[in-house]
């Protein structure tokens, strides 16, 4: 279960240009859910992963994880129980490395980063049997730079590196919205996919509310920085875009 | 384009290479390795050329020259010792000690006869045994001391910029805090390491109240003379060089050494070597006995020194 | 002739562990180091005094080698602990290194002829003793290199070596591996300094001295050579980085002895690898910053 508890941000305190973007802001997720988050530019979508995985400081309050807080612990650190997937294909990966290299790296997270040879030869027939089930072709392409794919077939492979080891949470930043809308809908299967066969909790920020409505257990609309709409359960699964797109107007207009 | 450029650029590489092999049989084969263009090493040049021709051997007919400046780099200066190396010279001359060290480091393998000269310390840097000799450029210091006394009776500092990394002036920074206390000085040195930071020196020693100044041979501060001479003067202090350029250059007095001479002398001890009468390692290193004393009066009288007699008497007369 | 390429290719291998350390800091980390000014003296700094106090020549290389790496983990520390700039952080060190180097071993220090160097000591003589030093000398080099360049080699491909290509490569990725990119960083660093501090140790040997000014345009040349080498060898996919950065490194040599045997004036030389430089750079079509990573 994750908690975010009385949480206050605020962007360039003390200047002009001061911006309070959270302000006793609480969230619960609880375990196996599927949140997706949906809002308008600058409503804190964003910002509320960022604070998720410590990549942005907070004024006060507190995040838990299963009860336990980790807001003191550093980014790096949160991340052996996080997994992430960017907008930005290329921040999954390492374009430079082997795809093979990148998935042995991914493969590794946990362990200790020693001395041993990089690449796990054993491990090469399950890495080609996940990458066969991606339905992508990328297979027999595992010795090519990461860098001389394209961005679809990039952010595949971040999604499965990111899932390859047990961990607590997938967070998924827009992670659709950099790709074409056919191979946008291919990423968006494929983890919808990976998150029900690992049972994974995850929490999906998104601009594409027709992926809101139609996967994930639960939506949350944010608006300036608090939750202005919130369902679940089998008032989530009867929720039509329509609807959604009428609530989300009536915010954005203001 | 890019493959005739590769081209091109073997072929360069290749032809250059063959001209380093090609060597003419008959006259000896002379390298000079200078490390860096400045008007004391150039006279030492100079001299070295001058005292070859003293001892009969004329430059084309006796020996052909491959002369080398490595632009005070130390990694361009061992490029030119291994240049010379390969090319079986019959005889390296080194002018300053990074250039020597090299030489000799790249003749060790064919042992080829290595003359340096404008060194302070051949000792220090072991280049006093073995197939090398030269000659020593050690400042005369207590001449110098004694000259700044009779030109300013009442004097009591004496203020030294030198450059810590320049092993000539460690050594006579040394030697002058030796033999102040003899001729009633105190020294006051200020250590830089950039010639940038040489002027700020200057200000500091101004400050300092000291009441001359006295140079060394050091590269720094002599490159930045000019700049220096201009600060001194606005404060009144009376500079004191270490070799004829920089009385030249607007300094008051000098008891230094003569590069050209020196270079003559290296020039005749190259010579004897080239003959065969005398193996380096029997000749041992040569310090230059005579210094001239140089004074630019002129610069005197602007700061109203007078000239003691006995000085005027010896005195080679700088100023234009 | 001959003699001319022996030492040429000799000088390139010596400096192509300077090349080396570039190659991890500028080209894989993608962290400009201007240490290497500073560790290099500091490597031929220790090894002259330490040669002059009789110790084992063999003994020199792992001396400097430790030095050169601490002088790495401090560049490291103050970039990533104290949140001072890349460039910055480098100029700190080696600015603190050319005072440092000062006191270790004065503003020149030369080993005497009698004292046993790396090249003539044993086991190198009774295995090449034979040989004259010019080619003990060249075998030497090339041995020390061909070591370097597969440990190197090896290394790269371990779990760490790994994780520090993705740093320079992609450094929101290593955090998602929940490992600290600060600390490869510095893992970087201390290696690229310890190569070049280990380039200082050879020099002294085989120069038989160290001189406080000879750090000075090191960083430029392991630049040049690194790009030379990439640049050369960028469609060649299976020439590996470290070996086109030591052909990169014989050939900016193999331009000076050139230069020097065609006459140009040393005042020159500096303007002539500028100009090369940049020629490799426009033909190739790639300015520059694409080198990183290469």
């Amino acid at each position: 279960m994750l908690e975010l508890r009385n949480i206050r941000k605020v962007y360039n305190a003390g200047s002009i240009t001061e911006l309070k973007l959270f302000d006793d802001f609480s969230l619960t997720v609880d375990d196996g859910e599927f949140v997706s988050v949906i809002g308008s530019n600058g409503s804190g979508k964003t910002s509320l992963l960022n604070i998720i995985c410590g990549s942005i400081p907070i004024e006060s309050g507190d995040v838990l994880v299963g009860g336990e807080s980790i807001a003191k612990e550093k980014d790096f650190v949160r991340c052996r129980r996080i997994g992430r997937v960017y907008q930005n294909p290329s921040l999954g990966t390492s374009p430079n490395l082997t795809m093979l290299e990148n998935l042995s790296l991914a493969d590794n997270k946990g362990k200790s980063f020693g001395l041993r040879f990089g690449i796990n030869k054993k491990r090469i027939d399950y890495y080609t049997e996940q990458l066969a089930s991606l339905g992508l072709g990328l297979e027999d392409k595992l010795n090519v730079k990461m860098g001389a794919l394209s961005g679809g077939q990039r952010q595949a492979v971040a999604l499965l590196m990111a899932t390859m080891t047990p961990l607590e949470f997938l967070i998924l930043d827009e992670h659709t919205a950099a790709l074409d809308p056919k191979t946008a809908e291919v990423i968006m299967q494929l983890t919808d996919r990976v998150v029900r066969e690992k049972g994974l909790t995850a929490i999906m920020v998104t601009h594409n509310l027709r992926y809101a409505v139609e996967y994930g257990t639960r939506l949350i609309m944010m608006d300036k920085g608090s939750i202005a709409f919130d369902k679940r359960g089998a008032e989530k699964a009867a929720l039509t875009t329509d609807e959604v797109l009428a609530k989300f107007n009536t915010l954005s207009i203001e | 384009m890019k493959k005739l450029l590769c081209i091109v650029l073997t072929l360069t590489l290749v032809l250059a290479f063959a001209a380093c092999g090609a060597k003419s049989d008959e006259p000896y084969l002379i390298g000079i390795s200078q490390y860096g263009e400045h008007p004391s090493l150039d006279n030492c040049r100079e001299g070295f050329l001058q005292g070859l021709a003293e001892a009969g051997l004329v430059e084309g007919k006796d020996f052909t020259l491959d002369y080398q400046n490595a632009g005070f780099d130390d990694n361009i200066a061992i490029q030119i010792g291994q240049s010379f190396s390969a090319e079986n010279v019959d005889l390296m001359c080194a002018i300053a000690t990074p250039s020597a060290t090299a030489c000799y480091a790249a003749a060790e393998d064919k042992d080829i006869p290595v003359i340096f000269t404008a060194i302070t310390d051949p000792v220090a840097a072991h280049l006093d045994s073995g197939n090398v000799t030269g000659t020593s450029d050690k400042l005369p210091v207590e001449a110098q001391l004694d000259l700044i006394r009779k030109l300013q009776p009442e004097a009591k500092t004496i203020g030294i910029v030198y450059t810590t990394s320049e092993p000539n002036s460690v050594s006579a920074i040394a030697e002058y805090e030796e033999k102040a206390g003899d001729y009633g000085f105190e020294i006051d040195a200020i250590g830089v390491t950039a010639q940038s930071e040489v002027t700020q020196a200057v200000d500091t020693l101004i400050s300092h109240k000291v009441d001359c100044l006295s140079n060394l041979t050091d590269n720094n501060v002599v490159g930045t003379l000019a700049a220096v001479l201009e600060k001194t003067n606005e404060a009144g202090i009376p500079v004191y060089g270490s070799e004829v350029e920089q009385v030249k250059l607007g300094c008051v007095a000098a008891a230094g050494i003569d590069y050209i001479k020196l270079g003559r002398q290296t020039g005749v001890m190259a010579a004897k070597v080239l003959k065969g009468e005398v193996s380096c390692a029997d000749l041992p290193f040569e310090t230059i006995s005579e210094y001239g004393v140089y004074v630019n009066s002129a610069a005197c009288s602007e700061l109203s020194i007078t000239l003691p007699e006995e000085i005027v008497a010896v005195a080679i007369e700088t100023a234009e | 002739m001959l003699d001319s390429i022996i030492s040429t290719l000799t000088q390139g291998f010596i400096y192509a562990l300077i090349s080396f350390g570039v190659y991890i800091t500028y080209s894989i980390l993608d962290f400009p180091d201007l240490t290497t000014d500073g560790s290099f003296p500091l490597g031929a700094a220790v090894t002259a005094v330490l040669l002059t106090n009789g110790c084992n020549p063999y003994l020199t290389l792992l001396v400097a080698i430790a030095v050169g790496a601490l002088a790495g983990l401090i560049t490291g520390l103050i970039h990533v602990k104290l949140h001072v700039r890349d460039l910055l952080a480098g100029i700190i060190t080696m600015t603190a290194l050319f005072s440092i180097n000062l006191q270790i071993g004065g503003s020149n220090l030369v080993v005497e002829r009698a004292t046993a160097t790396i090249f003539n000591a044993e086991p190198i003589m009774t295995l090449f003793g034979g040989m004259s030093l010019l080619y003990r000398k060249l075998i030497v080099s090339f041995i020390l290199i061909v070591v370097v360049k597969i440990i190197l080699d090896l290394y790269f491909k371990t779990k760490s070596g790994l994780l520090l290509r993705a740093v320079g490569d992609n450094q929101t990725l290593v955090t998602a591996l929940a490992k600290d990119k600060g600390n490869m960083k510095i893992l970087g660093l201390v290696i690229a300094n310890a190569l070049v501090a280990l380039a200082g140790c050879i020099v002294c040997h085989e120069q038989r001295s160290f001189s406080a000014t000879m750090g000075t345009g090191q960083v430029v040349f392991g630049l040049a050579t690194v790009i030379i080498g990439i640049t050369l060898f960028r469609r060649m996919s299976f020439v590996k980085g470290t070996t086109a950065v030591v052909i990169g490194s014989i050939l900016y040599k193999a331009c000076i002895t050139v230069a020097l045997a065609a006459g140009l004036p040393a005042n020159l030389l500096k303007l002539i690898t500028a100009l090369l430089f940049l020629l490799v750079l426009v033909l190739s079509g790639r300015k520059g910053e694409e080198i990183i990573h290469a």
